[in-house]
């Protein structure tokens, strides 16, 4: 189903981004978990009441009282959502639409491998490349709570909360490779790729400022992920975490038949 | 009187049947087909189906609108053949490759290599295929030697026989980043990476673009060598050496409908001019014929001008009009 070789090749490409993207997790879920102190919580709530829509929009909220609550404020409002969205985005684009767009892909359509190998290779690759980002950052915050924090994180719990992002990032990955598979273009592809995902975040971020704006939650698939619902064990978010799977499932399955099916002019 | 027109019968029957002999074997063993004939399809048909051995095109049409695309272009290049595939720029050659390459899905016609369906059968025809492209772009990040290793095992195909013999007679140096070589040497690379396999199929798009004349004349040889080996091989060139050196078959493509297809002898054949001179004296006239290769008949001398291939090319590629 999958072509080793080239598979090799992608994720060899894959490596640097992920070593960067990784270095950046590291320093940012490192010291914002060893910032947790229900005392520094005080001066954080304090900014947030000076400033409530500013810190809103990137996801920080009042009243985030235990570890995980805070790390749900200040990990996945903005850092763990932005990095592997724009590994997705770069990726995803790499992996399709930039060998349409070089003409390199004729090297590898010339070659005994059928289409649907190539693009469940490269879809293999991405999805390697998220779940390993993911992965990463699950380990680290375990790591990260058990050596500063023993004993204050239900584990179950963070476990529940990162296979939501996980999928959050599957359907973000979804659209980036849907993009890369459907256009020749890479302006188009990128255009699409990054396009809907960034505005997505941007409207989420209206979104959370509150009041009037808050309807435009309604027009963001960012909202299906609720963190905070999700660690409190809500149906609603299990649902809405399900909706993203068979999301990107779908995108997936339709990024391959149409990569199958169109005509490559390279 | 009776015996004498009965034996000159017979041989009218001979004459008669040696044509007819002549008629039916050309299309199956040349397997190619005059532009007059094309429109004969029971005929076309006939021949297609017997030899499967071969890259077939049938009526292939692609319209890009606004009379851009392809039209209607057949030809069929049978193993053991190095067709010449010739037209101006954005004449539709790229295109056409491209469905054979099973990139493009044909719109109306269709297009076969060894009875398999170019598009459904992709898979299984790029086995025995071998594809230099009209634009080679390989991959930037790797190094030459990097790229022949990727696609030898990428096409699991890692004993790819012939490559350190290509590689020498091109004296091709893979080590370098593939980014910083030049045109010449990104296209031995293309021309080492659809050769080193094998292939009884070879598709080549502009093969020796960018190539040195010494370079030029050692793929010649090569392609020679390679219809020597019953190898069926189609070729797109703008070079009209190359062309009358390689090629015996030969189609002109130009606004996306085929203008000419022949084979390179009666396309020549099809461009003489006689001319006859008369002359004061038979001496005049015998010297005329001496120095202009004419037939001397009293003082009357013939000569014809036989148009290069060049000229004739022109012809067809000439006139006005935007070629798409």
């Amino acid at each position: 189903m999958i072509n080793k070789t080239l598979y090799a090749r992608e994720m060899k490409k894959s490596i640097k981004l992920l070593v960067i993207f990784g270095a950046i997790i590291t320093l940012y879920v490192s010291i914002i978990i060893s910032m947790y102190d229900p005392e520094m919580m005080k001066v954080l709530d304090g900014f947030a009441q000076m400033m409530p829509e500013l810190m809103a929009a990137v996801g920080m909220t009042i009243g985030s009282a235990d570890l995980l609550g805070f790390m749900v404020s200040y990990l996945y409002g903005f850092i763990l959502l932005i990095f592997p969205m724009v590994f997705s985005i770069l990726r995803g684009n790499g992996l399709v639409a930039a060998y349409v767009d070089k003409g390199s892909m004729a090297s590898l359509l010339a070659a005994p491998v059928k289409r649907r190998t190539i693009v469940c290779t490269q879809m293999a690759a991405l999805l390697s490349g998220i779940g390993i980002l993911l992965a990463y950052s699950t380990g680290l915050e375990a790591v990260c709570v058990q050596i500063m924090f023993p004993g204050e994180l239900e584990l179950s719990k963070l476990l529940v909360l990162n296979l939501g992002l996980l999928c959050l990032q599957l359907f973000i990955g979804g659209i980036c490779f849907l993009a890369s598979c459907a256009f020749s273009d890479t302006k188009y592809s990128i255009g699409f790729g990054a396009g809907i995902p960034a505005l997505m975040y941007v409207v989420q971020m209206l979104a959370n400022v509150g009041g009037s704006a808050e309807k435009a939650k309604y027009f963001t698939f960012f909202t299906l992920f609720a963190p905070d619902e999700l660690v409190a064990g809500e149906n609603s978010a299990a649902a809405g975490v399900l909706v993203l799977f068979v999301g990107a499932v779908l995108l997936y399955c339709a990024a391959a038949v149409i990569f199958e099916k169109r005509d490559l002019f390279v | 009187m009776q015996l004498k027109r009965k034996k000159v019968s017979v041989a009218e029957v001979r004459i008669a049947s040696a044509w007819f002999y002549v008629m039916i074997k050309l299309p199956k063993e040349t397997l190619f087909y005059r532009k007059d004939s094309i429109e004969n399809k029971k005929e076309r048909d006939l021949a297609m189906t017997e030899n499967n051995g071969s890259i077939i095109v049938d009526h292939l049409t692609r319209d890009y609108g606004s009379g851009k695309g392809i039209f209607e272009v057949s030809f069929q290049v049978n193993s053991g053949e190095v067709f010449g595939f010739l037209g101006p720029n954005g004449a539709g050659k790229t295109t056409t490759i491209r469905h054979l390459m099973g990139f493009l899905q044909a719109r109306a016609g269709q297009c076969t290599i060894n009875g398999m369906d170019c598009w459904k059968e992709r898979d299984k025809i790029q086995k025995i295929l071998g594809y230099i492209p009209g634009e080679i772009s390989f991959f930037d990040d790797m190094s030459g030697t990097e790229f022949l290793d990727f696609i030898g095992k990428y096409r699991r195909n890692p004993a790819d026989s012939r490559r350190k013999e290509l590689v020498e007679r091109f004296e091709l140096n893979p080590q370098g980043k593939i980014k910083k070589m030049s045109k010449g040497m990104k296209q031995k690379l293309g021309i080492v990476a659809a050769f080193m396999h094998d292939p009884e199929i070879l598709i080549l798009d502009e093969p020796t673009s960018g190539l040195d004349p010494l370079m030029q004349n050692r793929f010649i040889e090569l392609v020679e060598e390679e219809r020597k080996r019953k190898k069926t091989i189609l070729m797109s060139s703008h070079m009209f050496e190359e062309v009358e050196r390689t090629c015996h078959h030969i189609g002109i493509i130009r606004a996306g409908k085929l203008v000419a297809l022949d084979s390179v002898e009666s396309l020549r054949d099809r461009y003489v001019r006689p001319y006859t001179v008369t002359l004061d004296t038979p001496e005049l006239a015998e010297a005329f014929a001496k120095d202009f290769g004419g037939a001397c008949e009293g003082n009357r001398v013939t000569v014809t001008t036989k148009q290069s291939l060049e000229e004739i090319f022109m012809h067809y590629y000439g006139g006005d009009g935007n070629d798409q």
